[in-house]
């Protein structure tokens, strides 16, 4: 048996956590440079605000007047999801960390709603987060609780075959875990519309209309279950470090310095998880809308396998000025490490361009360094602190759980 | 790259006699709890609950798991504030003792957000 358990407009809550002034009142978080709502509270969502919405176009509009934007602080968003995980650690023999805001536990010794409840009420206790549970014998059908418990007292237990019937009845099949876009089409195209009607096909009907992976889903949602609890995280495949601009960059020296604050970042990421990289993408482009001409910069290599700072910030540099053009203004640039291995199964090069002892020697003195005094205390040389391009987040709540600097403050 | 840290333990002429003993400098967070889930670190701003010995710019380290008990100290969300407060109760009521307002009673527009647990104080 599986419980899924989220935390409720989980970055609305977390800012509401901390500040009695957004209780009762539309509060939205923006993602990251401010860009679009990615969290709304149920005050903004009956307002109309849209997940996605870019919010510097719609925010004039007189209905959105009260509405407080809140620029995202994944420092604390990322610590209060550690502090849920820790108290259902304390509940669960075993939890699955899915996304920030979703946790699946092992219900097999206590498939009981009314434990879910209690627990569900220690987690608004410690954290201050509201959630939902809902649970099911897969992890498919506990997900589905999920949506379904949200509607309902918070808790819904798809366990229970008469409460599954009624829900699958009304419920459409784009709330399925796996169902995406496409899937939905295909299928009301067919004439499914319902969950109850998709669990009634057969599972070789499915298999002929949405692959593998859609059989999966129905057999799921038929109680059959595919997916056990995944422990830690897949290897991962890729290191990603791309932002939009502040403002839009105009010369090389910006350019060049937010490269290498990229690269250094990737890097970072890879030491973290103790991988290596093997090629690299560098591309930088221009805004797609604001009528400058397009121009979408991109080269991907192959590099001598690494992770350190410094090789990844020459290459991306190199990379980016390849294909530098002036008199052009960018709003983007990344930098994406791929072909990651383990650094452990590496086979040493026979006569490398680099020191790799001296190399990692260092890193791992500037991690330490990082770790302790928080990230970008020590920064390969060039790139500063606070910069032109760096993402814009002017209404970002402080970071009340990491830094003795932000703590939140009691008036006696 | 310089040498790495002395901790009392390799040293170049004579052996140390401490070299299987060394110890690390006592953990602050352990022992405030600081990495469990329930606590958190809090400022205080004012200088309204120095009879209970708490002044302005200490860091109180609060559980919000705790049960509430008459004369302890708590943080309270109060009309839009967050404040220390004194709890008690009287006949079955709750109430809250800010130290520059009249009580409040506890109800759906006052929260007990937490009751505190230690206090750090670092200008002493």
């Amino acid at each position: 048996m599986f419980g899924l358990i989220d935390g409720n407009n989980f970055y609305v809550s977390c800012e509401r956590a901390f500040d009695p002034t957004l209780i009762g009142k539309p509060v939205i978080v923006l993602s990251n440079n401010d860009g679009c709502a990615i969290a709304r509270s149920a005050e903004a969502k009956a307002l109309g605000i849209k997940m996605g919405d870019v919010w510097h176009l719609s925010k004039h509009k007189p209905e959105y007047r009260g509405v407080i934007a809140k620029s995202s602080n994944y420092a604390l968003y990322g610590d209060m999801s550690r502090r849920v995980f820790e108290v259902l650690s304390e509940s669960f023999a075993r939890v699955e960390p899915y996304s920030i805001d979703e946790m699946f536990v092992d219900l097999t010794e206590f498939a009981r709603a009314d434990y879910c409840r209690r627990v569900r009420e220690r987690i608004r206790r410690v954290t201050k987060i509201p959630t939902c549970v809902g649970i099911g014998p897969t992890k498919t059908l506990a997900k589905l609780a999920n949506k379904h418990a949200k509607t309902a007292s918070g808790v819904s237990d798809f366990s229970d075959l008469d409460v599954r019937r009624e829900a699958f009845a009304t419920m459409p099949i784009n709330e399925i875990w796996g169902i995406g876009r496409a899937s939905q089409a295909k299928l009301n195209n067919f004439g499914i519309f319902t969950v109850e009607q998709f669990a009634a096909l057969t599972s070789a009907s499915v298999r002929k209309l949405m692959t593998v992976t859609g059989q999966r889903t129905h057999a799921e949602l038929n109680g059959v279950s595919c997916l056990p609890l995944a422990l830690a995280p897949s290897q991962r495949q890729t290191v990603a470090v791309t932002r939009m601009f502040g403002r839009l960059v105009e010369t090389w020296e910006d350019m060049r310095e937010a490269l290498a604050a990229h690269a250094s970042r990737a890097a970072e990421k890879c030491r973290n998880h103790g991988l290596v990289a093997n090629a690299m993408v560098v591309f930088f482009h221009t805004h797609p809308h604001n009528g400058d001409p397009w121009y979408h910069g991109q080269r991907s290599f192959e590099i001598e396998p690494t992770s350190d700072s410094f090789a990844l910030i020459r290459q991306a540099v190199r990379a980016g000025r390849s294909m530098w053009r002036p008199n052009t203004r960018y709003a983007k640039a990344g930098v994406i490490l791929l072909d990651l291995k383990s650094a452990r199964d590496m086979p040493r090069d026979l006569l490398p361009t680099a020191d790799t002892v001296r190399s990692e020697k260092l890193m791992a003195a500037l991690d330490a360094v990082n770790n302790r005094f928080g990230s970008g205390t020590l920064r390969p040389g060039g790139i500063r602190q606070v910069t032109p391009w760096s993402t814009r987040a002017a209404n970002r709540s402080p970071r009340y759980t990491t830094r003795l600097s932000d703590l939140m403050e009691v008036r006696a | 790259m310089g040498a790495r840290a002395y901790k009392g333990d390799e040293t170049t002429g004579f052996q140390s006699p401490a070299q299987d003993h060394v110890e690390a400098v006592p953990d602050l967070a352990d022992l405030l709890e600081l990495r469990r889930p329930q606590r958190y670190a809090v400022r205080v701003k004012g200088e309204g609950l120095r009879s209970r010995g708490i002044h302005g710019g200490d860091i109180l380290v609060v559980n919000t798991d705790a049960e509430p008990r008459t004369g302890k100290v708590c943080v309270a969300f109060l009309l839009g504030d967050v404040v220390l407060a004194v709890l008690s109760e009287k006949d079955g009521q709750w109430w809250l003792e800010p130290a520059n307002h009249p009580a409040q009673p506890v109800s759906d527009h006052t929260e007990v957000w937490a009751m505190v647990a230690a206090l750090v104080r670092t200008d002493v």
